[in-house]
């Protein structure tokens, strides 16, 4: 028996975000269904099952499973592109370019594991935001890079001590659908609450 | 919607793509998207498809059987969630903790402290009525307790608290036609009380069904700790919505005479009270918009419906358990 623990790429991007949210999702399972559980799948498999094409210079291939084992990464790419022989990650956003840098940080982990996988370096990958149909390239940095590992290396901890982080309000917390689970203002609401008599 | 009420006896509970169907005599009696169903209660005796049972399973929506007189029975149980988090700290409260006695505190509380306004209330609108001295027994019984740490004092409190409010809750009804002498149950032999235990079931199902959401095991309480098998954590968290939605519905219907003794039929020998088929209907409408009328919540200043109002609670005491928050605040309103 395996008994190694991957983690979801999309856990990196939660956490980047917001660690509350990401334990919400990964630690506590509120809303997330076992897709990520994907143990034992090997990618080889999966490539096989995973149709890709030719257009023109590029050659284009859609949602195969990403893997490191150095990083214990795993998750799905969206689209994976090769040109002149340089491959790289394109991740799909359905709304515009937000303000975090958690999306980039996805890029980055699935940059990591194509690295792995194909032995060959990724400098580059992109992120297709449905909104403005537009791709942003998403430098794949060692500034970048650093943050990634840095992620992973909560992300592993999190899920291994299961500690939950607190949630802090601010901003992003508008259109977070974990919202009303969270309650974020809770703590400094009840402080200042004074029951009646 | 929220919660559907099945009443017609030997209903069929079917689904139609994504939509429930309660069919009944040959006829489709509702016809509801499973989408906006948070729980089902049915009363009495009903057939359900098992594509339903599947359905309800899958969403999560909680179905509960009642008897026809709204004695609960017990309830489809979908799979707990999978925050264990909330249920390991629930547990290690258990007994005789720093928290569990706080949180007893805050349910005793919370409930007194709604009976006490519940009777100023009628006090200010109604001059002729003197409740002062039960009042005040209310207040003594509040009084002590921040400062009583055993949880079988507090339940002594508890009880001294709502015999003061029993003993005068004849006083609240303006009717002359119904009478009440004090809590009798099991069954209920007066239509006050056969209304005031039918409404406590159904709150049951809502708080516990609010329970489930957040991940708690409502089967381990603080307050309610003396019999193995009872939803304790529903029935604590229950008290201080008793008089909130029960008891200010059970009271509304009588005072505006919305239910009158031909709404009721007394069983014989037993003497069991229940409602009529359409005293029911009157009964479950008007609770169902009690739940979905909304307030400003006292403690996040949003306003949110009752109903809403249950899964706050919980969540705050998730979140007192968790220590998130320092204290649990009761839903106390004036």
């Amino acid at each position: 028996m395996n008994q190694t623990e991957y983690i979801s790429i999309a856990a990196l991007n939660q956490y980047a975000y917001c660690p509350h949210r990401c334990w919400r999702m990964f630690c506590a399972g509120e809303f997330t269904d076992n897709q990520y559980t994907i143990e034992g799948t090997t990618l080889h498999d999966r490539v096989h099952t995973t149709s890709d094409v030719q257009r023109g210079e590029t050659w284009q291939v859609r949602a195969i499973w990403l893997k490191s084992e150095q990083y214990k990464l795993i998750g799905k790419s969206d689209l994976i592109e090769a040109e002149d022989g340089q491959i790289y990650p394109v991740e799909y956003k359905r709304g515009r370019k937000g303000e975090w840098d958690n999306d980039e940080l996805q890029v980055c982990a699935q940059a990591l594991c194509l690295e792995e996988m194909t032995g060959q370096p990724v400098n580059t990958g992109y992120i297709y935001y449905a909104h403005s149909h537009q791709r942003q390239l998403v430098e794949i940095n060692a500034e970048l890079r650093q943050s990634a590992i840095a992620t992973i290396e909560s992300v592993t901890n999190l899920l291994e001590t299961g500690a939950m982080p607190k949630p802090v309000y601010s901003k992003r917390c508008q259109g977070c659908s974990l919202y009303s689970q969270c309650l974020p203002k809770a703590t400094d609401k009840v402080k200042s609450y004074q029951e009646v008599n | 919607m929220g919660t559907l009420y099945v009443t017609q006896t030997d209903a069929f509970i079917g689904k139609v793509d994504e939509r429930l169907t309660v069919k009944a005599e040959q006829k489709t009696i509702m016809d509801i998207p499973l989408i906006k169903i948070e729980g089902i209660v049915v009363l009495g005796r009903a057939t359900i498809s098992p594509a339903v049972v599947n359905e309800l399973l899958e969403r999560h929506i909680c179905l509960t059987f009642l008897t026809q007189n709204g004695r609960y029975l017990g309830r489809l149980e979908p799979e707990a969630t999978k925050n264990i988090f909330v249920r390991k700290a629930q547990w290690q409260a258990v007994g005789e903790s720093e928290p569990a006695i706080h949180l007893v505190r805050g349910f005793v509380r919370g409930k007194l402290k709604n009976y006490r306004h519940s009777l100023l209330r009628t006090q200010r609108e109604h001059p002729d009525t003197d409740l002062n001295n039960n009042i005040t027994r209310l207040e003594n019984a509040i009084a002590p307790i921040e400062k009583t740490s055993s949880i079988d004092s507090l339940r002594g409190l508890e009880g001294a608290g709502s015999a003061a409010y029993f003993g005068c809750f004849q006083q609240l009804i303006k009717t002359p036609e119904f009478k009440f002498e004090a809590r009798k149950r099991r069954p209920p032999t007066d239509p006050v009380n056969a209304l005031l235990s039918f409404g406590y079931s159904l709150l049951r199902h809502d708080v516990q069904s609010a329970l489930n959401i957040v991940g708690f095991d409502p089967y381990l309480g603080y307050l309610h700790v003396e019999r193995y098998g009872r939803p304790s954590l529903a029935l604590d968290l229950m008290e201080e919505f008793r008089p909130l939605i029960v008891d200010a519905v059970v009271l509304s219907l009588i005072n505006k005479r919305s239910l009158t003794l031909t709404d009721f039929t007394t069983e014989p020998l037993s003497g069991a009270v229940s409602l009529t088929k359409e005293g029911l209907h009157t009964f479950l409408r008007t609770y169902q918009q009690k739940k979905l009328s909304s307030f400003k919540h006292p403690v996040m200043g949003n306003k949110c419906t009752y109903q809403e109002s249950f899964e706050i609670q919980a969540r705050l005491l998730s979140k007192y358990l968790m220590n998130e928050i320092d204290k649990y605040p009761p839903l106390v309103l004036k």
